[in-house]
C-alpha cells in the first residue's frame, strides 16, 4: 500500500514544485521589489515626515515647510541648534578633507609598494594593511583612545584626523592595489624606452591609466571619515563631528528638527553621489 | 649656465653618481612608498592595539585606576570572563556548552549545575545576533542577487546594482535613526501591523531584540546582496539546462548545480555581515533596550561609566578572536571554492 503511495506523492510534490519553480521569475520580481521597499521606504519615511505638520508625533498631520525655515533662519527646533550642527558640519568636512589628502597620496603609495615589490613578511603586512578595515571600529576608536592618553596627547579634531587617516590608508591602499592589478607594466616600459624619466612615466603614463581606481579610493576614504561615528566617538573628546551631532540628537527621540538634519544629509549625500557617477561613471 | 656648470662639475658628477646609485637601488622605491604608510599604521593602529592588549593583562585598582606593574600582570580578566567564580575550568567549558544547547532548545534540560559568566552569555548572545543577521540577509538578500544577475533584464542591471548601493552611501545613523521612527508607536509600519491577530495596533517595537536584528539587517543587507550578485554573474547557465537534460527537476538543478557554484558569494557575503553586526555597537545602542545589548557595547560601557578598563580591553580581545575566527572559516572554505 504504501510502497504504492509514496511514488506518486514524490511525483505530486516534485510537480507542484516544478511549477513553483517555472513561475519563478515572478516569484523573485516580487521578492525583489519587496526588499527595494525594505531599503527605501525608511529613507522616505524620514524625508516625509521632515514635512510633517506635528511637533511630537510620527503620524501625518499635514505638509508644513515650517521646520526647514526655522532652522534655516537659526531657529531652535526641539532642542536642535542649527548653529551647533553647522559647527559640527564644518569639522566633519575638514576632517575628512585632510583625512582624504593624506590618505589618498600614502595609500596610494603603498598600494605601488605592494604591487611591485617583493620582500620578506610582506603577508604579515598585507594582514596588517587590511586590519583597520576588518576589526570592529569600537576596538580601533578605544585603543586610540587609550594610546592618546598614554601619551598625553589632547583629544580633538587632530587626534580624530589621525585616526581617520589610519584607517583612510587601508581603503585607499587596498581600491588602487585592485586597479594597478590590471595594469599593462609594458605600457610604462614604452615609455621609459621613449626617453621618459620615472616622474614623466607616472605623470603621463602611469597616474592617468590608475586614476579611476585613486578617485574610486579618495571618494571612499572621503565617505568614511565623513560618515563615522564609532572611531570618532572616542577620540575627538569634546568636539561635535555631524554624526557625534547627530548621535546626540536621535538619542533624546523622534523630533522634527532631527528629521529635517536627516532629509537634508540624505539628498545631500545622494546628489554627491550622482555627481560623482556623472562625473566618473560606476564608483565603486 | 654653461661655465657654472663646468666649475661644479667635479661635485656635481659625485651628486649624480649617488643620486644614480640611490635611483638603480632596488630597494629604494619600496623604501619611499612604504615608509610614510607603514608608519602611520604601526604608530597609529598597531601600536595602540599592543596598548590595549598590555591593558587586557592588568588589574583595576580600589579607586578605578588601572594597576599594571609586573606584580598586577596576569590572565585574571580573561579569568574572571570565561570562568565562573566557584567554577574550574573544565566545568566552565561545560556549562557553556550546556548553556548554548539549553538555549537552542525549548525544553528545559538541566544539564550542568551552573551558567556561564554573563560576559561569556553576552559574547554567545552577540555571536547568535551575528548569525542570525547573516542568515537572514543571506535568506533574502540571495534571491534578489539572483534576480539581479540572471532574471532581470540586462539593460535594467546596472540601475538594480546601483539601487542597492545607494543606501551604503547614505548616512549610517540616519539610516539607524529611519529604522528606529519606522518602528516607533503608531509609525506606518506599527500601525499596518495591526492586521495580524497577536499584535496590538500601533504598539511600539523598539528597544527588543526585533528592532536590533532588524536594523543590523537593513543597514548590512547590501554586503550580502553585491558578493553573491558577482557570483551568480560569473555563472554558466548551459550547466543548468544540462543538468535538466540529465533528468534533474528545476529545484534539483538549481540545488545540485547552481547553488554550489554560487557559493564563493555567499561564503564573501556571510562574513562581510557577520563581522560587522556581532561587532555591532551603535544599532543596539540606540534600537535596543537594555535586554538588547551586544558585546560592543559591553566594551564601551567598562571604557565609560563601570569604569574597568583592563575588563574591557580583555573583551575587545575576545571580540577580536571572534573576528579572525571567522575570517579563519572564510580563507578555508571560500577561497578553495574559488579556485
Amino acid at each position: 500500500m504504501s510502497l504504492a503511495d509514496d511514488p506518486s506523492l514524490w511525483q505530486r510534490v516534485r510537480r507542484v514544485r516544478s511549477r513553483i519553480f517555472e513561475h519563478g521569475t515572478v516569484v523573485l520580481a516580487f521578492q525583489a521589489l519587496l526588499v527595494y521597499l525594505f531599503l527605501y521606504v525608511p529613507i522616505a519615511v524620514v524625508i516625509a515626515l521632515s514635512f510633517n505638520d506635528s511637533r511630537y508625533a510620527v503620524v501625518w498631520q499635514g505638509f508644513t515647510t515650517e521646520w526647514y525655515e526655522a532652522l534655516l533662519t537659526g531657529e531652535t527646533v526641539a532642542r536642535v541648534n542649527p548653529a551647533a550642527a553647522f559647527q559640527s558640519l564644518v569639522y566633519s568636512i575638514e576632517i575628512a578633507i585632510v583625512t582624504v589628502l593624506v590618505s589618498t597620496v600614502f595609500g596610494t603609495m603603498l598600494a605601488f609598494a605592494l604591487d611591485r615589490y617583493e620582500f620578506p613578511g610582506k603577508g604579515l603586512f598585507i594582514g596588517l594593511v587590511y586590519m583597520p578595515i576588518i576589526i570592529p571600529s569600537i576596538v580601533m576608536g578605544i585603543s586610540l583612545l587609550l594610546f592618546f592618553n598614554i601619551i598625553g596627547m589632547s583629544l580633538g579634531i587632530g587626534t580624530a584626523m589621525i585616526a581617520h587617516i589610519a584607517f583612510g590608508i587601508s581603503f585607499v591602499a587596498v581600491v588602487v592595489a585592485a586597479r594597478l592589478q590590471t595594469f599593462d607594466r609594458t605600457l610604462e616600459e614604452a615609455a621609459k624606452d621613449l626617453g621618459a624619466n620615472e616622474l614623466e612615466t607616472f605623470r603621463y603614463v602611469t597616474f592617468p591609466l590608475i586614476k579611476p581606481g585613486i578617485i574610486a579610493g579618495a571618494l571612499l576614504a572621503f565617505a568614511m571619515s565623513f560618515d563615522d561615528f564609532v572611531v570618532t566617538f572616542f577620540v575627538i573628546g569634546r568636539e561635535n563631528t555631524l554624526p557625534i551631532f547627530f548621535f546626540a540628537m536621535v538619542r533624546q527621540g523622534i523630533s522634527p528638527g532631527v528629521n529635517v538634519i536627516a532629509s537634508l544629509i540624505i539628498v545631500a549625500t545622494l546628489l554627491l553621489v550622482a555627481l560623482a557617477q556623472w562625473i566618473e561613471g560606476p564608483i565603486w | 649656465m654653461g661655465t657654472e656648470h663646468s666649475i661644479d662639475r667635479g661635485e656635481s658628477t659625485a651628486v649624480h653618481r649617488a643620486v644614480r646609485a640611490v635611483r638603480r637601488n632596488r630597494w629604494t622605491g619600496l623604501i619611499v612608498n612604504i615608509t610614510p604608510s607603514a608608519f602611520w599604521l604601526i604608530v597609529f593602529f598597531l601600536i595602540p592595539l599592543g596598548v590595549m592588549f598590555y591593558y587586557s593583562f592588568g588589574q583595576r585598582g580600589a579607586f578605578g585606576e588601572v594597576l599594571l606593574g609586573a606584580e598586577h600582570l596576569g590572565l585574571q580578566q580573561y579569568e574572571l570572563f570565561f570562568v565562573p567564580p566557584d567554577a574550574s575550568v573544565p566545568e566552565a567549558i561545560w556549562w557553556t556548552v550546556a548553556w548554548i544547547i539549553e538555549g537552542l532548545t525549548p525544553v528545559e534540560l538541566g544539564l550542568a549545575a551552573g551558567e556561564p559568566t554573563p560576559y561569556v552569555q553576552l559574547t554567545i548572545k552577540s555571536i547568535g545576533y551575528g548569525l542570525l543577521a547573516t542568515l537572514v540577509s543571506l535568506a533574502i538578500g540571495y534571491p534578489v542577487a539572483y534576480y539581479i544577475a540572471h532574471v532581470a533584464p540586462a539593460r535594467y542591471q546596472n540601475l538594480l546594482l546601483i539601487l542597492v548601493i545607494l543606501p551604503f552611501w547614505a548616512s549610517f545613523l540616519v539610516r539607524v535613526y529611519a529604522i528606529q521612527i519606522l518602528l516607533s508607536r503608531n509609525s506606518i509600519l506599527t500601525t499596518a501591523l495591526g492586521i495580524l491577530p497577536f499584535y496590538e495596533t500601533g504598539q511600539s517595537l523598539m528597544n527588543t531584540q526585533f528592532a536590533v536584528l532588524l536594523g543590523l539587517t537593513y543597514i548590512w543587507i547590501p554586503f550580502m546582496i553585491l558578493p553573491v550578485y558577482a557570483s551568480i554573474e560569473q555563472i554558466d547557465f548551459t550547466l543548468q539546462e544540462a543538468a535538466m537534460d540529465l533528468g534533474a527537476d528545476r529545484f534539483e538543478a538549481f540545488r545540485r548545480v547552481i547553488f554550489p557554484l554560487s557559493m564563493p558569494g555567499v561564503v564573501a557575503g556571510s562574513i562581510l555581515v557577520f563581522i560587522p553586526t556581532a561587532g555591532a555597537f551603535v544599532i543596539p545602542e540606540l534600537l535596543g533596550g537594555p535586554r538588547s545589548q551586544m558585546i560592543g557595547n559591553f566594551i564601551a560601557n567598562q571604557f565609560g561609566a563601570a569604569g574597568n578598563w583592563p575588563l574591557g580591553a580583555a573583551a575587545s580581545f575576545v571580540l577580536m578572536g571572534i573576528m579572525l575566527a571567522a575570517i579563519g572559516i572564510y580563507q578555508r572554505y571560500g577561497e578553495s571554492d574559488l579556485a
